[in-house]
């Protein structure tokens, strides 16, 4: 049962019976009001979440860095919605204010998914207001999650790159492992593996040399010993470039770390200076440096890591 | 010369406008696929970015003699089951052996030997993309 309008029950019992109209008034208009008072996800967020999730403190997921979302909106709106509404981890229940309602928690969290990129959690707008709230509070989430807004794909930024929602793909999803295979559901996901690892932008968007360097990996540098450490040669090379671009600085330190000598001497660096000829479309086609550079070790399309060292200036107009 | 920086002009535009591959694999990964078909299994996967964080490049490429090639090694099980290649480790001792032939024969039938999302195999899928025609 449902009243039809708080105006129509004043008229019907108009006569003898305008104290009870009243009161239906009354808790209509409190009714009414109480459902305009549903904020907006916008509105709950910046009186509310704006304090710490803009900033990240605490490790709080900030709106608009798809990356920090990737793995929680995995877990579904609704998992989401009872972290927010009972507390979890760092995130105090209702952010710390039980005076927000539920319904805006919600709100907030959608404004959130859908400022950091995942569009599929933006509504179709409403006619009205009233209309609004009634529409998400009676269609179930997983519905109002599967329409996706006819623009949103269309003429967004960056088409044809891909988002970081698909970068480090777990194993049955990357396009290569056969998902029908039992093996690859046993497979570890690089996303897991790259969680505590410093990041980069490019390649595995893992930065590897920082990663050893900060300890943040120890891999083995014999087959069976925990112990044995590398032999690292400290010593840079710097190659001249022709052109605008910068002289290449090629690090000993950072390859031994990694490399045995033998690995690239003599077979593809012959180890005396000038002797060898490098450019950068035999490396783009996968010799010389693009041995590794461009198969497992950071791409050519970070050209600053090898291109650093500015030529000065005052040499070349005497030369 | 002009013409060397004509080519690295192309070659970079084609890098940088060439459409995503579909596949979204991981960055290194090597899928060899010398044997695999022919012998009714899928092709390997090896994840590079797995072992790096357990070993240094040295150890495999440099101890155990794998060369720096995607598919340049013809392994096959005889030498894994002898201890070679990765049977240096995968014999249940340092990592699980043999008989978990499905964790590592995982990849899609009929995928070609290639390192994935490497900078030479990006420009051999858009030229092969466009002598099929199938460019947007």
């Amino acid at each position: 049962m449902k009243f039809t309008s708080p105006l129509q029950w004043k008229l019907i019992h108009a006569s003898g019976k305008t104290i009870i109209a009243g009161i239906i008034l009354l808790c209509s208009g409190f009714l009414a009001s109480f459902a305009e008072d549903i904020r907006s996800g916008k509105q709950v967020y910046d009186s509310s979440c704006a304090a710490c999730h803009t900033a990240g403190v605490l490790q709080a997921p900030k709106p608009g860095t798809q990356q920090d979302w990737v793995e929680r909106e995995e877990q579904g709106l609704e998992v989401l919605l009872s972290h927010a509404l009972k507390g979890f981890k760092n995130m105090p229940a209702k952010g710390g204010n039980p005076a927000i309602k539920d319904k805006e928690i919600e709100n907030a969290i959608v404004y959130m998914l859908v400022t950091s990129g995942f569009d599929q959690y933006a509504k179709q707008p409403a006619t009205s207001d009233a209309e609004k709230t009634t529409v998400a509070s009676t269609v179930p989430l997983k519905q109002a999650t599967a329409t996706k807004p006819v623009n949103s794909s269309v003429n967004k930024f960056n088409r044809l790159m891909q988002p970081p929602a698909e970068w480090n793909l777990a194993p049955d999803k990357d396009g290569i492992h056969d998902p029908e295979n039992a093996g690859t559901h046993l497979l570890q996901a690089p996303k897991q593996a790259f969680e505590t690892l410093t990041q980069s932008r490019t390649g595995n968007r893992v930065d590897w040399v920082k990663a050893l360097e900060n300890n943040e990996i120890s891999p083995r540098y014999e087959r069976l010993s925990d112990t044995a450490k590398p032999v690292v040669m400290d010593l840079n090379i710097v190659r001249e470039v022709k052109g605008s671009m910068p002289d290449v600085v090629y690090p000993h330190k950072q390859h031994t770390e990694w490399l045995d000598c033998s690995n690239c001497h003599p077979a593809i660096f012959i180890p005396q200076k000038g002797a060898n000829q490098i450019s950068m479309a035999s490396i783009l086609l996968g010799q010389k440096c693009g041995v590794c550079h461009g198969k497992v070790a950071f791409p050519v399309s970070e050209c600053r890591k090898c291109h650093s060292k500015q030529k000065d200036a005052t040499a070349e107009v005497k030369n | 010369m002009p013409d060397r920086h004509i080519k690295l002009l192309i070659i970079f535009c084609v890098l940088c406008f060439s459409p995503p591959v579909t596949v979204n694999a991981e960055y290194g990964d090597v899928l060899i696929n010398n044997y695999s078909d022919a012998a009714g299994m899928r092709p390997v996967v090896f994840p590079h970015w797995f072992h790096r964080i357990r070993f240094r490049c040295k150890v495999c490429h440099a101890d155990l003699g794998f060369k720096m090639e995607a598919g340049g090694n013809q392994i096959n099980m005889l030498q894994i089951i002898d201890g070679e290649y990765c049977g240096a480790c995968h014999n249940g001792e340092v990592a699980w052996s043999v008989e978990s032939c499905d964790v590592c024969h995982s990849g899609k039938p009929g995928e070609p030997t290639q390192v994935h999302q490497s900078t030479s195999s990006k420009l051999t899928a858009t030229t092969g993309r466009k002598k099929a025609g199938n460019q947007e």
